[in-house]
């Protein structure tokens, strides 16, 4: 038999129109969880740098830790990207809790609006939560 | 299809009719009933000519063929079709190669949804040719071979590794004991049939694993129709203990149930709407029962 | 909880950690996060806030052990990932012992760190 064609998986994601919540869903969740294993690595390697303080300084709140953190706060791309977490955070908790719901066997025949609710209710979380994090002290 | 075409026009011949001299009752009631056939006939001819002008469906077709010079690269083959209520994509493609081009290659046996044998990949979705309606499908129809899968020629995929697959998990039946009385049945409870009732409908089609996006990447992955096929034999109560064991034992491996990340494309593309999720999901939750008894 | 990391074989028992994992994490992550945006504002924080927190042994337990799910839950999925990418062979087990160093080097410099904010030790 002559050689058949392989069309490759590239090839493959062009071709498909009908993307169903399910997918969506399983390719979301692939994305925030890098992103927030990527985030613990980071957040652990920067307190890392930060402790190791002497006590005296640590009273005048001018401690390495202390000024260590509100510098990256009062930097305007920072709050942006908290916000950027915020929203990486919450639609992956949402979509691991209709996660949970698919394990135990509830709620299946819903399970694609459960996708539409948890990604709807991400965003008002997230638009709610802006005030608070733009705000206080800027340098 | 081609053979009911001819079917009407030797119909149509036939219709004439002449008055009998001396009419017996029996005779002018048929008589007035092939006048009324006639009528019909007619009226149902002059709606299909119009349909014909005006409805045709267009097919874009994948073409490919190692041995055919011009076909070594793939291409999309257009091929008008005249449109007939209640047509489905495998009668078109039937018509297609009847009429256009005889080299189209694609399998069909059954045309009534049991034998698996045309799954193809239509406008972006697995589909059964025999089972899609033309009418609830957007014109221009693309046609394409299912995806994840080698291309053998036109619309044929090499389904070697999905049978691999299947026969992986041991779809046989070995009940621990046959009862005492050679003649007397294995029973089986009416709840026990309803539970296994939907994963005995599969057809082998193939349009579940290819819809999969990690049987797409992990190539050792058992995909949800062989696991379904586990499904309907450990779930069935008619199956010896020692036998479900082995079989949990199989589908609980690295690339067995625990690949499934419930994307759910599978569920959606089931021609036969089994539960694929589903009961993949329970064969998740029994395996970690049984292995808990043991800890 | 050191086992875990080397028992790779049986999916079974990983998949049901990263659950159980999950559940635990729902809880402590949103809890983190209204503590240091909502409760307290992140621009807010100081040392001697932190240390306070930190030198009450019900905190410092539940930040500890946050951190050693976390860092089982977020090492086990990228694995997983990997492996539905199509990880196989010796590649695969190249893979699984370094993310297994990885997390383990992350929960032993992150108690270290959290070791550097309390009083209690």
């Amino acid at each position: 038999m002559s050689q058949s064609y392989n069309r490759g998986t590239v090839e493959d994601f062009g071709r498909w129109r009908e993307f169903t919540a399910g997918m969506w869903a399983w390719i979301f969740h692939k994305f925030t969880g890098w992103v927030l294993v990527g985030y613990l690595f980071t957040h652990i390697a920067v307190l890392s740098t930060s402790v190791g303080v002497d006590p005296a300084s640590a009273q005048a709140g001018s401690d390495l830790y202390t000024s260590t953190l509100s510098g990256l706060e009062s930097l305007l791309i920072v709050r942006f990207l908290e916000v950027g977490l915020l929203a990486v955070a919450v639609f992956h908790i949402l979509n691991g809790i209709r996660l949970l719901m698919v394990d135990l066997g509830v709620g299946l025949e819903s399970q694609d609006k459960s996708f539409y609710a948890s990604l709807l209710l991400t965003g008002a979380i997230v638009i709610a939560s802006v005030p608070t994090f733009l705000g206080g002290k800027l340098a | 299809m081609s053979t009911q075409i001819e079917q009407q026009e030797t119909e149509t011949e036939a219709d004439e009719e002449t008055e009998p001299e001396v009419e017996s009752p029996g005779d002018r009631r048929r008589a007035q009933r092939d006048e009324r056939q006639a009528q019909e006939q007619a009226q149902r001819e002059v709606e299909e000519e119009t349909l014909d002008d005006e409805d045709t469906i267009t097919l874009k077709v994948f073409r490919y063929d190692p041995e055919i010079e011009g076909k070594q690269e793939p291409r999309f083959d257009d091929f008008r079709v005249p449109f007939h209520k209640g047509m489905t994509i495998l009668d078109a493609l039937i018509y297609a190669r009847d009429h256009y081009d005889s080299s189209l290659t694609f399998r069909h046996s059954c045309r009534q949804a049991v034998c698996g044998s045309d799954a193809l990949f239509v406008n972006g979705r697995q589909r059964l040719g025999c089972k899609t309606q033309i009418s609830e499908l957007e014109d221009p129809i693309r046609i394409e071979p299912l995806p994840h899968q080698e291309v053998v020629k036109d619309l044929v995929v090499d389904m070697e590794h999905f049978y691999d697959q299947m026969e992986a998990v041991e779809p046989y039946f070995d009940a621990d004991e046959t009862p005492d009385d050679k003649l007397e049945e294995q029973r089986q409870t009416r709840e026990n049939r309803e539970k296994v009732k939907m994963s005995t409908r599969c057809i082998w089609c193939g349009a579940c694993m290819s819809s999969c996006n990690i049987a797409a990447g992990d190539n050792e992955y058992l995909g949800p129709a062989a696991i379904n096929k586990a499904y309907r034999f450990a779930m069935d109560n008619r199956e010896g203990e020692d036998r479900k064991q082995e079989r949990l034992r199989i589908i609980e491996q690295e690339h067995g149930v625990w690949r499934c990340q419930t994307q759910f494309s599978c569920t959606e593309v089931c021609p036969k709407d089994i539960p694929l999720t589903e009961h993949i999901q329970e064969l998740k939750r029994e395996a970690v029962k049984n292995n808990l008894k043991f800890w | 909880m050191a086992q875990h990391y080397s028992s790779f074989d049986r999916g079974g028992r990983r998949w049901l950690f990263q659950r159980l994992t999950a559940v635990f994490l729902i809880g402590v992550l949103a809890f983190h996060f209204m503590l240091l945006h909502f409760v307290n504002h992140a621009s807010d924080i100081t040392f001697l806030g932190t240390q306070a927190r930190m030198s009450q042994v019900s905190y410092f337990a539940t930040m500890w052990l946050f951190l050693v799910t976390a860092t089982f839950h977020g090492v086990n999925g990228v694995y997983n990932a990997l492996v539905n990418q199509g990880l196989t062979g010796s590649r695969k087990n190249a893979v699984k012992y370094m993310l297994g160093i990885a997390g383990l080097l992350l929960v032993v410099q992150g108690t270290r760190v959290s070791l550097a904010m309390t009083t209690l030790v």
